[in-house]
């Protein structure tokens, strides 16, 4: 079984960060995870893609096939517009509603989500940075594809200690949220 | 025996030339290579190695090239641009004979070209990198593991034949974070090869006093035994020479002891010059090397399941060739060969070279992007 997800958003972010825990998890598990990221030569503001392969066979090709993908989390419109093609019809897709509008279309064919992952990061969790982690649980929430507690091990085993508490806060946030956007 | 890290290409690469032994990095930071030198920065003080971010491209390559000659293992990294501008010092590496390890992680080119994108489009640049008459060793890496692999290897194969050595990278693989399995340090360290030296009297001592297609033997220096380094063509000693015999001698023996000694003894080394996938009972055969021939790999798996019987031929020494093995696959394929790579087919011109045809199919792609599975899978029906 592979799954296929992908992250994105603009340069500076963090958008990598949450790629890189789900595939080394899935490897710590005993499978194979890829992560692969495509930027621009902007420093910061430049749209990011991260595509993350998880398989229990081996994996080669880093990169999404497009059409295939199950799950897209954005937090960028201009990343959002250019490559929301990459997901397969009927597949997910989590947007952060304050930063991403996707149209009418795009709601038939994909079962989008809106959580305003940047605002529980900033306001609820009290640190933007940890965005990232607000999004690994939303995305794990939703997709199922790696055990609760070893991504949030591994997230842990990432992050300075100092944060950990911080962190832990993000990923039940994440995962609250995910859990009340899916029953509505 | 054999561990597991979860790193990208381009600090896996870094590790190797640690495990390797080097101990000595200079360089200037350029994508998609930046990486290599970050890793050299952090584990080299740890290692009693030293590190300098130097001013420039050029005298990165200088002090490495430098260090190299007081007999430390030596490594620089860049991209293409980086090469380019390193092309005279590279020349000196050649001509002087001084063992170094040249990482291109590749980017889009010419010029500034695509700093972030992938490409596979400095393997001609790698062949013949700088002006005069001279044969490149250049591997390329085709997974994580390799990374690793290959790097230990560039640096045993600069040491053994004491000429520079270009590993190639690429955006993709240099920047993929995943799983490679790796050989215990013990067992890197076994393999370990280092240069030769004279340990007789230093009255005696002539570098550059070889037979026809071996290597100089360079003692380090400041150890008593003294020579000369230069550019210029030179004589035992290293000093300048014009003479007509030594001059032809001495470009003979340049290309002789690595195309050669490669053409006589099937490679350079025991190590595996290309992976096969799938080849035993193959109709099609896909050629791709560096990260293309990930997709190539997941295109045959695709392939297969579609009931069409492909395989997959990955070179991982493009320089020299394994033309053997090439013309082999020439003869055994005929019409049947689709090469695939990220430029306008700089390698394609080497396979049409060895089997004296170009009656293949190909997808040559140049904008930075990847080559996915899908697209080779759709060219490699219209063949059949």
């Amino acid at each position: 079984m592979r799954n296929s997800l992908r992250f994105t958003g603009v340069g500076g972010q963090g958008v990598l960060l949450a790629g890189e825990i789900m595939a080394a998890c899935k490897i710590k598990d005993g499978g194979y995870g890829l992560k692969t990221a495509t930027y621009t030569s902007q420093v910061r503001g430049g749209p990011t893609v991260v595509d993350i392969t998880l398989d229990d066979n081996e994996i080669r090709y880093p990169y999404a096939n497009e059409g295939e993908i199950d799950f897209m989390l954005s937090v960028a419109n201009v990343s959002y517009q250019q490559f929301k093609n990459g997901v397969k019809p009927g597949g997910i897709i989590v947007v952060d509603p304050n930063l991403v509008s996707p149209t009418a279309e795009d709601r038939k064919k994909w079962i989008i989500h809106e959580i305003p992952i940047i605002t529980i990061a900033k306001e609820e969790v009290g640190n933007v940075i940890t965005q990232s982690v607000v999004a690994l649980a939303i995305t794990n929430t939703m997709t199922n594809v790696l055990p609760k507690q070893s991504l949030i091990d591994t997230m842990l085993s990432k992050v300075p200690a100092k944060v950990h508490a911080a962190n832990k806060l993000a990923y039940e946030l994440g995962e609250k949220y995910a859990k009340e956007a899916m029953t509505n | 025996m054999a561990r597991e890290e979860i790193s990208t290409g381009n600090e896996l690469c870094s590790m190797a030339a640690i495990d390797a032994g080097a101990r000595f990095f200079s360089g200037y930071p350029i994508t998609p290579s930046s990486e290599v030198m970050h890793v050299a920065s952090d584990l080299l003080p740890k290692v009693g190695g030293k590190f300098i971010q130097m001013e420039d491209e050029i005298a990165g390559i200088c002090a490495a090239l430098g260090a190299s000659m007081t007999g430390v293992k030596s490594y620089t990294a860049t991209s293409g641009p980086g090469i380019s501008l390193k092309a005279e010092q590279i020349g000196l590496g050649f001509i002087a004979e001084i063992p170094l390890v040249i990482v291109n992680v590749m980017r889009g080119g010419p010029s500034t070209g695509l700093p972030t994108r992938v490409s596979q489009a400095d393997i001609g640049q790698a062949q013949y990198p700088t002006h005069g008459d001279y044969a490149s060793i250049t591997l390329c890496a085709g997974s994580l593991t390799e990374c690793y692999t290959q790097t230990v290897r560039a640096f045993n194969l600069a040491e053994k034949y004491m000429t520079p050595v270009f590993i190639l990278l690429d955006e993709t693989i240099g920047h993929m974070h995943g799983k490679a399995v790796i050989p215990d340090l013990a067992e890197v360290e076994a393999s370990v090869v280092n240069r030769a030296t004279f340990s007789g009297s230093p009255t005696e001592y002539k570098p550059y006093d070889v037979p026809m297609n071996k290597p100089a033997v360079l003692n380090p220096m400041f150890k008593g035994y003294k020579y000369h380094i230069t550019g210029l063509h030179h004589g035992h000693e290293g000093f300048p020479t014009e003479d007509a015999t030594q001059c032809e001698f001495n470009i003979e023996r340049l290309v002789g002891k690595i195309n050669t000694v490669a053409a006589e003894n099937d490679g350079l080394d025991d190590q595996p010059d290309y992976e096969e996938y799938m080849m035993d009972d193959a109709e099609v055969c896909i050629i791709a090397y560096g990260s293309i021939g990930l997709g190539a790999y997941e295109a045959v798996n695709k392939l297969r399941e579609q009931g069409i019987k492909a395989g997959m031929f990955r070179p991982i020494l493009l320089w020299p060739s394994p033309a053997k093995k090439i013309a082999q696959i020439g003869a055994r394929f005929k019409d049947k060969i689709f090469i695939t790579e990220l430029n306008m087919g700089q390698y394609s011109k080497e396979i049409e070279r060895v089997i004296k045809r170009d009656d293949f199919t190909t997808l040559f792609k140049a904008n930075g992007r990847p080559i996915a599975p899908s697209e080779m899978v759709a060219k490699v029906k219209e063949m059949m």
